[in-house]
């Protein structure tokens, strides 16, 4: 069966999240984006793992569900034309820090279990090695390559997806933190690793470029820090719904179950190009290389971004596929889409009425962006978001690249092209 | 026949040596006394001693190495191995290994009971601590004890229950030593004798030294008498000063180029130690932060912040290059009290620590323990923030040190009844200075929690020492991190 699936989150544990980040809003706003099977995220954490022994029962293979004492209050908030069946798969991030030969190497790594003995297993273990109770994304001084074995040791149909490959401060391949391949920090045992995420900042074609990734499925998360941001990137599967059905999908090379992924436009994300925040200089790679790498306002060295770090590392030209590529989709939050069409902030009372008014009509998020007939999203919403619905699916948008944390701002319309979009249609 | 030793026929300084290490290391017809101030090689230089005077031996001689605990017994096997040494010609153990191993060969020889063990503290029923530390000062710094009652029933129950305790390892040892074939057997097979972390042996290590080291049985003591720190289990830094007279005939060398520290952090440990100066071999560039906090709670946190900073940060908001990674960063204290506080800052921010514990005369289960046979081999090597006390940090080095509570009361310490030798006290400080190699952070709370007391702090007198020019003072910042603004969102999105 079809599904969408959006296997990286957190929870309410994990420093810089949101308080409301618990099971309940999981599952009422997979919901409202029309995601399938959502990742519990932060499984080390004790609170959260007791949680989610008490809320959450066991469904499809290797799925859980959320209790009917839990699930009902929240489908009396839902509208009717967003209801669908949501599945929690068990998932963790780690970040590791821990030094090898004098480079600090810092990276975030993904675990999936299939059941909570194995997530006991690797929680019971890394709670040994260190505190996995202050944050629901734990510290650890634990080098990746053995964060590896323990995941592999526990239990052999966990998956461990190396995080955000590109994100300069904590990524496997990172600027700042990275190692320079796959194979540099997990040596004999990257064969075991099937996926990596792409993360916001980078699209499948920059991540084709790099020989060393041929082996790798790609996939797309949102790595949410709050409810209303799942689903910013996400995975499409078309195979059998459970844990076996995804673990297929990604480490069977023949497997065609993973269909296609979400993607934020890169250059939307927080490090797509190169430079300093606080100096607010923003370059393209080209110009970072013109200067140096140095700032021009502060002198030290920029913030080096996705786009430049793949260019370093890439060994293929652009316009090329690696063997497992698969085809993509574009999407900006509908949020976005309707602060841009009202030209108010994205966070506004005007967005959150639209947004909800729309859904209950017209149906879910990813419905609405991907496949909802745009004349319908006329009739219900209005010309000029159902017009930036349709730029956004042909990707005719502009966006002023996201660097050195910021994130990336996206223009749809000129100014005065909304009036313009507004009077043209009311002279039919 | 071709030696794999290096040393072998060697006349040339290898490249690692400098000129007063490598005079240090070709040294020969006396007893040698190696003054090594923090950073100078003294190990580097002991162990090329060693291994530069074990090709000289017969087949039947050996070298005895004592080092002060048995990690570093650990850490000098496998420097001697590296050098190409044969560990068959080597003892290499503390002096409780080494003397427990004498009573277990001469058990015959000995008055001790059948099957002796060791006693553990945790056995120990019925004497309360006060009592049990003032025998074992008695035990460790004196030669000839005249015992009270308590001492004898002390010994009694020992006795009763086939015990001996730690120190009695090293006093039935001096005392089968007075079997004079027994001393000569020892003589004739270790000709050289390594004594590291000379300035804190005591009078009973001191005696069992004069009686194997004579009859052309020569020794290297090598140590630092501004290190001097465990006066209070009866160490005698006095030992130290006296070498030349316990030891006849004897030299002295100096090492004195440093490699440890920035030059700036050499200065001003060498101000604390009343103007002594070492040659500053690095050049790089150092910190030496000053901070006053209002609070221990507060100190604690800025600690936390300054080791989340030094990492790079956690997360996209407080993200920076990352200068140092965990295990290069120590917390050091005077009292392990103090550390409960730091612990909670940094669990707090979910920073990884360990909390390390001085080499303990109590970690003693079995003679293996005590031979450092069973060293715990961890599965995996994590890192962590060391957070210990001064007296734990001996022999340690870190880029980046933290000494906190640098207070009037708690270094020289004079708290509660709980007083230090101000001598010591100021070379512990010292000590905590001098494991720092890039960065030093000097921090203390004008506050402070103490055993259920609030306590109105000065700062610690040794501070004024310190030429204000090599001080950097920091502020402390009421910032609270950044929240995520993704987070912030209490609203729908």
């Amino acid at each position: 069966m079809k599904f969408i699936a959006d296997l990286h989150v957190h929870s309410k544990y994990s420093r810089a999240t949101a308080k409301n980040l618990d099971l309940e809003n999981l599952y009422l706003w997979a919901q409202y984006k029309g995601i399938h099977i959502v990742a519990t995220g932060d499984f080390t954490h004790p609170k959260w793992f007791k949680e989610l022994e008490e809320k959450l029962e066991p469904a499809e293979s290797g799925l859980f569900k959320l209790k009917d004492k839990w699930a009902q209050p929240i489908d009396a908030q839902i509208p009717k034309s967003c209801r669908g069946q949501v599945r929690f798969m068990l998932t963790a991030e780690i970040s590791s820090i821990k030094k090898r030969e004098d480079k600090v190497h810092k990276v975030h790594n993904l675990i999936f279990s299939p059941s909570l003995k194995a997530a006991g297993k690797i929680q019971t273990k890394l709670g040994e090695i260190g505190n996995i109770s202050s944050d629901g994304r734990p510290i650890l001084g634990l080098d990746p390559y053995d964060l590896l074995k323990i995941t592999l040791q526990a239990d052999a149909k966990n998956l461990f997806v190396p995080a955000h490959i590109w994100t300069p401060w904590f990524s496997v391949l990172g600027s700042m933190g990275g190692f320079d391949s796959m194979a540099d920090a997990f040596g004999d045992l990257t064969k075991h690793i099937f996926a990596v995420e792409t993360g916001l900042s980078s699209d499948p074609p920059m991540n084709w470029r790099l020989k060393q990734l041929d082996d790798f499925i790609l996939i797309s998360n949102s790595d949410a820090h709050s409810p209303a941001k799942l689903g910013r990137e996400a995975n499409i599967f078309d195979t059998d719904f459970s844990y076996d059905g995804i673990y297929k999908a990604l480490s069977d090379k023949n497997d065609k179950g993973l269909v296609s992924t979400l993607e934020f436009f890169p250059e939307e994300g927080k490090y797509h190009f190169d430079g300093h925040r606080a100096c607010q200089v923003r370059w393209h790679p080209k110009e970072t290389i013109k200067h140096k790498g140095l700032c021009s306002v502060c002198g030290k060295p920029v913030t080096v971004g996705v786009m430049s770090r793949v260019e370093i590392l890439a060994d293929r030209d652009e316009g090329n596929k690696s063997k497992r590529w698969r085809p993509f989709q574009n999407i900006v939050p509908l949020p976005e889409l309707i602060a841009e069409a009202k030209e108010v902030g994205a966070n506004s009372k005007a967005v959150q009425e639209t947004y909800m008014n729309v859904l209950s009509k017209l149906g879910n998020e990813f419905y609405i962006l991907l496949e909802c007939p745009i004349d319908d999203i006329k009739r219900v919403a209005g010309d000029v978001l159902a017009e930036g619905i349709n730029r956004m699916r042909q990707g005719k948008i502009e966006i002023a690249a996201g660097y050195d944390g910021e994130f990336g701002t996206i223009k749809i319309f000129n100014s005065g092209e909304r009036e313009h979009i507004e009077k043209q249609m009311s002279l039919f | 026949m071709k030696s794999k030793c290096r040393y072998f026929n060697s006349m040339q300084r290898p490249t690692d040596l400098n000129e007063s290490q490598w005079q240090a290391v070709r040294h020969m017809g006396t007893h040698l006394l190696i003054s090594a101030g923090p950073g100078t090689g003294k190990t580097h230089t002991l162990t090329h001693r060693i291994a530069h005077i074990i090709p000289s031996l017969k087949s039947n001689e050996k070298v005895l190495a004592i080092t002060f605990t048995n990690k570093a017994a650990c850490q000098m096997k496998d420097r001697l191995t590296a050098l190409g040494v044969d560990p068959a010609g080597l003892f290499v153990g503390t002096f409780h290994s080494f003397c427990l191993k004498l009573l277990r060969d001469y058990f015959q020889q000995t008055a001790l009971p059948k099957d002796f063990k060791i006693a553990l503290p945790q056995d120990i029923q019925g004497f309360d601590k006060g009592t049990l530390e003032r025998i074992a000062h008695m035990k460790s710094s004196q030669l000839a004890i005249a015992p009270d009652d308590e001492y004898k029933a002390y010994q009694r129950y020992l006795r009763q229950n086939s015990w001996i305790d730690f120190d009695d390892i090293l006093r039935e040892a001096l005392l089968l030593l007075e079997n004079e074939d027994i001393a000569a057997f020892l003589r004739r097979q270790y000709r050289y004798i390594f004594v590291d972390e000379y300035q804190d042996s005591n009078i009973v290590q001191n005696a069992l030294l004069k009686i194997l080291a004579c009859d052309g049985v020569l020794l290297t003591a090598i140590g630092d008498a501004n290190q001097s720190i465990y006066g209070f289990r009866g160490s005698k830094v006095e030992l130290f000063r006296r070498f030349q007279e316990d030891f006849l005939p004897a030299q002295i060398l100096n090492l004195q180029e440093s490699y440890r520290s920035s030059p700036n952090l050499l200065a001003a440990s060498g101000q604390v130690m009343g103007g002594l100066e070492l040659l500053a071999k690095l050049d790089t560039k150092g910190k030496l932060v000053m901070h006053t906090a209002a609070s221990d709670r507060a100190e604690a946190d800025y600690v936390a912040q300054q080791i989340e900073k030094l990492i790079g940060g956690f997360d996209m908001n407080t993200s920076r290059r990352a200068q140092h990674s965990l295990g290069d960063i120590a917390v050091l204290y005077r009292l392990n009290a103090q550390g409960h506080v730091l612990s909670k800052a940094l669990e707090y921010l979910g920073i990884p620590y360990q909390i390390a514990r001085k080499p303990q005369r109590a970690s003693v289960y079995s003679d293996e323990d005590l031979l450092g046979q069973n060293e715990e081999q961890l599965e995996y090597n994590v890192e962590k923030v060391s957070l210990m006390s001064l007296h734990a940090a001996k022999g340690l080095e870190f880029p980046v040190v933290f000494i906190v509570g640098c207070e009037e009361n708690l270094l020289p310490l004079d708290l509660m009844g709980m007083k230090g030798d101000p001598q010591e006290e100021r070379r512990l400080f010292y000590v905590g200075m001098t494991r720092a190699r890039e960065h030093l952070y000097l921090t203390l709370a004008r506050r402070r929690q103490l055993f259920g007391r609030t306590l109105m702090q000065n700062p610690c007198a040794f501070l004024a020492d310190i030429a204000e020019e090599l001080k950097a003072y920091e502020a402390a910042k009421h910032s609270t991190p950044k929240k995520d603004p993704d987070a912030a969102q209490m609203k729908l999105f």
